[in-house]
C-alpha cells in the first residue's frame, strides 16, 4: 500500500515537469512578441546560420553505406561499454562473469566475421 | 557467484537449446567459410541438428521439475509438452525447405536455414523460461529472425512490403509487450514469474486499476504473436509476401510460441489468488473472450471473399487463433491439454495445407485459388492430401482437427462458468469456415483444369506430406496417443 503510494505518486513529478515543457516555449515566445519592436528587413527574416548566409536544402542525403559502417560501429560501442565496468569489478565478479564476457565476445567477434566476408567492410 | 555454484546446476537439461545453438552458430561459419560442395547440405545438417534436439528432448520425458539461474530457465512437463510441438513443427518445415532444391528467387539459403533455426531457439527459450527478461530475449530472438526470414525474396515487392508491415506491427507490438511488462515490475518490483505472482495475490486490492491496464497492454501486445484481433492485420500480407514455408513456421512455429508466452505470463501471474478472492485474471475473462470473439468471426468471414490462397491460409489461421483462446478463456484442468492438441493438430494440418499449395505454387507460378481447379484428375494424390488437410482444418470426424475442436467444445461448456456464447460463436464460425474450405473441393473435384498436363510429387516433396497425412489421421482416429503422452 505504502509502496503503491509511492509509485503512483511520482508521477506527480512527471506531471509537473510535463506542464514546465509545455508553458516554457508558450510563455517566453507570447511575451517576446508582445514586447518586441517589430521591423522586418530582409536581411532579418534570413535563416539564421551562424553568420554565414544560408545555401542548399536543408535536407542532406547520406549515402546508404554510411548506415552499413555506423552499425558496425555500434556494434563495438556497445562492446566497450559492457566490457569497461565488467573490466573495473572484475575482482568482485569472478569466473562467472569472465564466462559470461567470453560468450559475448565469441558471438561479437562472429558478427564481425560477418560482415568482413560479406564485404560490408569495403566501400562498394 | 562462484564456479562450483555454477557447476552445481544441471545444464544437461538444456542440451535441445545447445544443440540447436551450436548447429546454428556452425551453419552460419560453414555458410561463410565452406565449399560449395558442403554448402549444399546445410539444410541437411540443419535437419539432422533438430532430429538430435527431439532425440535429447524425448530422453527428458518425465523428468522432474530444475530451475537453472534462479528461474531464468526452467524445465517442467509444460515446457517440455509445448517444446515438442515446436522441434515437430520446424522439422517438418525443414522438409518443406529441402524439398525444393533450388530456388530462383532466395539467394541467400546459408540465411535462411539459420535464421529459422535461431527463431526456433528463441521460441524454445520461451517455452522455458520463469522470467520476464528471458521470456522477452526469446520473443525477440524469434521475432527479429522473422522480419529477415519474411524479407528473404529480395526482389519481390510483396515481400518487401510484407516484411515492413511485419517490422512496423512488429515493433508497435514489442513496444506494447514492454510497456505492459513494466506496469507489471511497477507494481511487484521482481521479474521473476514466481514472486511476481505471489505479490500480485497479496496485494491486489490496492494495486487492482494498475494491474488491469498491465494486463490488458501486455495482452493486445502478445496478440500480435498469435495474430489474434486486435494485431491480426499484418498475417495476410506476410504470409502473401513471405517465401511458403516460412508462411508456415510463422502460422505454426511462431503462433504456437505466442500460446505459450501467453499461458505462461497469464496464467502463472494472474491467476493466483488467495483462497476464495476473485482472482484479477477472472475479472479479465471477458476481455479476452472479446478478442476470441472477434478474431474467429473477422477471420473465418473475411476468408470468405479471399482467391489468393496463402492469403486464404492467413485469415483461417486468425480464426484458429480464435479458437484456441476460447480453452485460454475458460480455464480449468484440461486448459493446457486442449490447447497442446489443438496446436499439434494444427501444425500437423496447416504446413500440410501450406506444403501442397507450394508444390503447385511451383509449378503452376501462381497463387490464385485457380490452382486447384480439377486438380483430382490432373493429380489425385495431391488433391487426396489436399481434402485430408482440409476437412481436418474444418473440423470433420475422423480427422485431428476434429478432436481437436470437439475438446475445446466440452472444455468450455464443462468450464465453470460454462463458456455457452464463446461455444456458440465457435459453431458459427465453424459453419462459415465450411464455405471456403469446401469451395476449394469444388474446385479441386467438380471444376475443370485450368491448367494443362498431370502434376507428380517427387520424393523429397512426399516427406513432408506423409508425416503431415499421418499426423491427422493417426491423431484424429488414435487421439490418445497423443493425450497420454501429453499427461
Amino acid at each position: 500500500m505504502e509502496s503503491l503510494n509511492i509509485y503512483q505518486n511520482s508521477y506527480l513529478f512527471v506531471i509537473v515537469f510535463l506542464f514546465v515543457a509545455l508553458m516554457l516555449p508558450i510563455v517566453a515566445l507570447s511575451v517576446g512578441r508582445l514586447l518586441r519592436p517589430n521591423q522586418p528587413t530582409e536581411q532579418k527574416m534570413l535563416t539564421y546560420e551562424s553568420g554565414m548566409e544560408p545555401f542548399q536544402d536543408a535536407r542532406v542525403q547520406f549515402h546508404v553505406r554510411y548506415y552499413l559502417f555506423a552499425l558496425l560501429f555500434v556494434i563495438f560501442d556497445v562492446e566497450t561499454v559492457f566490457l569497461y565496468p565488467w573490466a573495473v569489478a572484475y575482482e568482485k565478479l569472478g569466473v562467472f562473469a569472465l564466462i559470461e564476457m567470453l560468450i559475448f565476445i565469441v558471438m561479437l567477434f562472429l558478427g564481425l566475421v560477418y560482415a568482413w566476408k560479406k564485404k560490408v567492410l569495403k566501400w562498394r | 557467484m562462484d564456479l562450483k555454484t555454477l557447476l552445481s546446476f544441471e545444464w544437461g537439461m538444456m542440451a535441445p537449446e545447445f544443440t540447436i545453438l551450436i548447429v546454428a552458430v556452425i551453419l552460419s561459419l560453414i555458410d561463410l567459410f565452406g565449399k560449395d560442395s558442403i554448402k549444399k547440405y546445410i539444410p541437411s545438417f540443419a535437419v539432422a541438428g533438430i532430429g538430435l534436439a527431439l532425440i535429447f528432448l524425448l530422453f527428458q520425458y518425465g523428468h522432474e521439475e530444475v530451475s537453472i539461474l534462479y528461474d531464468t530457465y526452467i524445465f517442467d512437463s509444460f515446457a517440455f509438452s509445448f517444446k515438442f510441438i515446436l522441434l515437430i513443427g520446424t522439422l517438418l518445415i525443414f522438409f518443406m525447405v529441402l524439398s525444393k532444391q533450388k530456388d530462383e528467387e532466395i539467394t541467400d539459403r546459408g540465411e535462411y536455414v539459420y535464421l529459422l533455426l535461431s527463431a526456433l531457439l528463441g521460441t524454445m527459450m520461451m517455452a522455458s523460461s520463469g522470467d520476464l527478461i528471458t521470456l522477452f530475449v526469446g520473443l525477440e530472438l524469434l521475432s527479429l529472425s522473422s522480419y529477415i526470414m519474411v524479407a528473404m525474396r529480395k526482389r519481390n515487392k510483396r515481400a518487401n512490403e510484407g516484411a515492413m508491415k511485419y517490422i512496423i506491427n512488429g515493433g508497435i507490438a514489442t513496444a506494447f509487450t514492454l510497456f505492459g511488462m513494466s506496469y507489471i515490475y511497477g507494481i511487484s518490483g521482481t521479474t521473476k514469474l514466481v514472486d511476481i505472482s505471489r505479490e500480485m495475490s497479496s496485494a491486489l486490492g490496492t494495486t487492482e486499476p494498475i494491474a488491469t491496464v498491465g494486463f490488458i497492454i501486455l495482452f493486445v501486445g502478445l496478440a500480435f504473436k498469435i495474430s489474434s484481433v486486435p494485431f491480426h492485420m499484418w498475417t495476410p500480407d506476410v504470409y502473401e509476401g513471405a517465401a511458403t514455408p516460412v508462411s508456415a513456421f510463422l502460422s505454426v512455429v511462431s503462433k504456437a510460441a505466442g500460446f505459450v508466452i501467453i499461458i505462461r505470463l497469464f496464467v502463472t501471474i494472474f491467476n493466483t489468488g488467495v483462497e476464495g478472492n476473485e482472482t484479477l485474471y477472472s475479472s479479465m475473462i471477458g476481455f479476452v473472450a472479446i478478442l476470441a470473439i472477434l478474431s474467429m468471426l473477422i477471420g473465418n468471414i473475411i476468408a470468405l471473399r479471399q482467391r489468393n490462397m496463402k492469403r486464404l491460409i492467413a485469415y483461417s489461421s486468425i480464426g484458429h487463433a480464435g479458437y484456441i483462446l476460447i480453452p485460454i478463456v475458460s480455464l480449468s484442468a484440461m486448459t493446457l491439454e486442449n490447447v497442446w492438441f489443438y496446436l499439434l493438430a494444427y501444425s500437423f494440418m496447416t504446413i500440410g495445407a501450406f506444403m501442397v499449395i507450394y508444390i503447385l505454387e511451383q509449378s503452376e507460378k501462381s497463387e490464385d485459388i485457380s490452382i486447384f481447379t480439377g486438380l483430382f484428375q490432373r493429380s489425385p494424390v495431391l488433391a487426396i492430401s489436399m481434402t485430408i488437410f482440409l476437412l481436418s482444418l474444418a473440423g470433420i470426424p475422423g480427422t485431428a482437427g476434429f478432436i481437436g475442436k470437439f475438446n475445446i467444445f466440452v472444455g468450455a461448456i464443462s468450464a465453470d462458468p460454462a463458456q455457452y456464447i464463446l461455444v456458440g460463436v465457435m459453431a458459427v464460425a465453424t459453419v462459415i469456415s465450411y464455405l471456403y474450405y469446401f469451395n476449394i473441393l469444388i474446385q479441386m473435384f467438380i471444376r475443370q483444369p485450368e491448367f494443362e498436363g498431370r502434376r507428380t510429387v517427387n520424393k523429397m516433396q512426399a516427406v513432408p506430406l506423409i508425416a503431415c497425412i499421418t499426423g491427422t489421421i493417426v491423431l484424429g482416429i488414435f487421439p490418445f496417443i497423443a493425450l497420454n503422452f501429453f499427461s
